[in-house]
């Protein structure tokens, strides 16, 4: 690995990661705090409204009746839209910066007549991408647990079971992240890759919500990376969820592959 | 031995060409101009030697490497200038010293602070800060630093004030003198002209011109100027095959001279002439008229 490169990115990803990282902790202390709190009104009041329990489950991406308890509540500040809209900012923010940010911006010509390979320059930024993400998730679980801190012994979660939902999100993440890398591979605007991103985001996060609502959109829902993500289950089980971790990870690094291989191969316009 | 060597090499974007069946060869310490207007197709060669751009159609070598695939091996011992220079906004000159020195794992901020001294650069300001022409020197610096064998430097001294291009061009010139290679690219004819021994002249994507400046030079000719002491010499008498005229007013005769000068005084001599100019072509002219040519016909 060259340590040029990796000081490069790093230097050029640090402000995101730790605007991000801080803002996750912040919000995960929020919710961590907050949601147990109020947890006997949520329940008696809104969770008996058909609409709030629909988004709910929708979010916890399973039936809730039966589980309404300290761990579905839980499971929400690692389903939340918040915290799902912080990570994707940080995986679209990191993984469109190369190739599309740097033909944006025109500093890929300096960086490619350094003596790098582009597999090089990819696997460097893929490194501390990597790492900035496991710091951004670190910081939300950081969050969490000083949140709870705050709370009865009964209602605090455990933390090995923590640590499993923060690998499945992780997965969840890096599955996102290579889609962001493969859109950046194939373009040469930043803004238009992170639109890219973002809206195909959208569209899954809609479908999440919607297809309990309507039927035939339950046929799809297996494309959406969230279906594979539901922490509620592990907090309750403690168990390891390997089918999605391993359906997950395959997307995330077959997309991933993909970009590379397209980024070795494209040409480098300026534009 | 050829540094650098391009054959028939051929690079379109989409329907729309980029250059064509282009061929040259560099020799190694040689001050080379890669000349021609803007869009001609300079850039898209560089970008191919860069192994930024896929050739579409035949080869190009440096150092006896492919550009595209030994990208990484040419670079070792190349220096680069785009012509659109952009760094990270962040860096300062020293930032750029270091972390560039990393990637090639060479202490570049010795060699760098000599540079800036003689760019006269303060490596301590900020890239977001500088203005274009400090910019452009940042990037010369960085181009030069490692003292490659080969520099490729596109419109190099665009937005460098004249001090600054003299000292370059001297620079240059001592690189060329020990044994460096720089290829040149300009759409300027002048500063071609003032520095380089070879040029190569690249016009809607093909190579029209790959010669010593002497040997084009010759080619072109010379400027030529005739007075003749009365109007109806000039229009009575019919000028020389040697002598391409293009203007004909009055009792004045201007054209160009193909050839060694000495036919034309013979033409001359015994002839009532009042004033006769013999120049030689400036690079300028000498584009102009190869164009002409080339598109058109000669005049």
């Amino acid at each position: 690995m060259n340590r040029g490169l990796l000081l490069r990115a790093f230097r050029e990803s640090w402000p995101a990661t730790l605007v991000i990282g801080l803002v996750l902790m912040g919000v995960e202390t929020l919710l961590a705090f907050v949601l147990p709190m109020f947890s006997a009104q949520l329940t008696q009041e809104w969770l008996q409204i058909d609409l709030v329990r629909g988004i709910v489950q929708a979010m916890l991406g399973t039936e809730i009746a039966g589980r309404i308890g300290p761990q579905m509540f839980q499971s929400i500040p690692w389903v939340h839209p918040v915290v799902l809209a912080l990570l994707w900012a940080h995986a679209a923010i990191s993984c469109t910066r190369v190739p599309a940010g740097e033909v944006d911006r025109g500093t890929i010509d300096v960086l490619l007549s350094l003596p790098v390979s582009r597999w090089e320059l990819f696997l460097s930024e893929t490194t501390v991408w990597l790492f900035s993400a496991a710091v951004v998730l670190l910081a939300g679980l950081a969050g969490n647990l000083l949140g709870s801190l705050a709370l009865p012994a009964a209602q605090r979660p455990e933390v090995g079971r923590l640590l499993i939902v923060l690998s499945n999100l992780f997965c969840l993440y890096a599955a996102v992240g290579g889609f962001a890398w493969l859109v950046s591979s194939l373009s040469e605007r930043r803004g238009r890759a992170m639109t890219t991103v973002f809206l195909v985001l959208l569209a899954l996060f809609l479908l999440n919500y919607l297809a309990p609502f309507w039927q035939p959109l339950e046929k799809v829902v297996f494309l959406n990376p969230l279906h594979y993500h539901r922490p509620i289950g592990i907090l309750a089980s403690g168990a390891w969820p390997w089918r999605d971790l391993g359906i997950l990870l395959g997307a995330g690094a077959s997309m991933w592959l993909g970009a590379g291989v397209v980024f070795a191969i494209r040409d480098l316009r300026t534009v | 031995m050829s540094l650098i060597q391009l054959e028939n090499l051929t690079r379109h974007y989409g329907a729309r060409r980029g250059v064509e069946r282009i061929s040259l060869s560099v020799a190694e310490g040689v001050l080379f101009g890669f000349l021609g207007p803007n869009g001609a197709g300079k850039t898209t060669t560089i970008r191919v030697m860069l192994g930024f751009l896929r050739p579409g159609g035949g080869a190009a070598r440096i150092f006896g490497l492919d550009c595209w695939r030994e990208s990484k091996a040419i670079k070792r011992d190349l220096g680069y200038l785009p012509g659109d220079l952009h760094l990270p906004s962040w860096m300062n000159g020293l930032a750029a010293l270091s972390i560039y020195g990393a990637v090639r794992r060479r202490d570049l901020i010795q060699p760098g602070r000599q540079l800036a001294e003689r760019f006269d650069l303060d490596l301590r300001v900020k890239v977001r800060d500088m203005s274009r022409g400090m910019r452009q020197k940042l990037g010369l610096i960085l181009a030069l630093a490692h003292s490659p064998r080969l520099l490729v430097l596109d419109e190099p001294t665009n937005s460098l004030d004249p001090l600054i291009q003299q000292s370059l061009h001297e620079y240059l010139r001592h690189l060329a003198a020990k044994g460096h290679t720089v290829f040149f690219s300009s759409h300027s004819l002048g500063e071609v002209e003032q520095l380089c021994e070879r040029v190569a002249i690249v016009r809607d994507g093909e190579l029209v011109a790959d010669e010593s400046l002497a040997a084009l030079r010759e080619k072109a000719g010379y400027e030529v100027s005739i007075r003749w002491a009365e109007p109806s010499l000039a229009l009575g008498l019919a000028p020389p095959e040697f002598l391409k005229l293009t203007r004909r007013e009055g009792a004045v005769w201007q054209g160009t001279l193909q050839g060694p000068a000495h036919r034309l005084v013979d033409y001359l001599a015994g002839k009532a002439v009042l004033e006769l100019t013999i120049g030689r072509p400036d690079l300028e002219s000498l584009f102009r008229r190869f164009y002409q040519r080339e598109k058109g016909g000669a005049r």
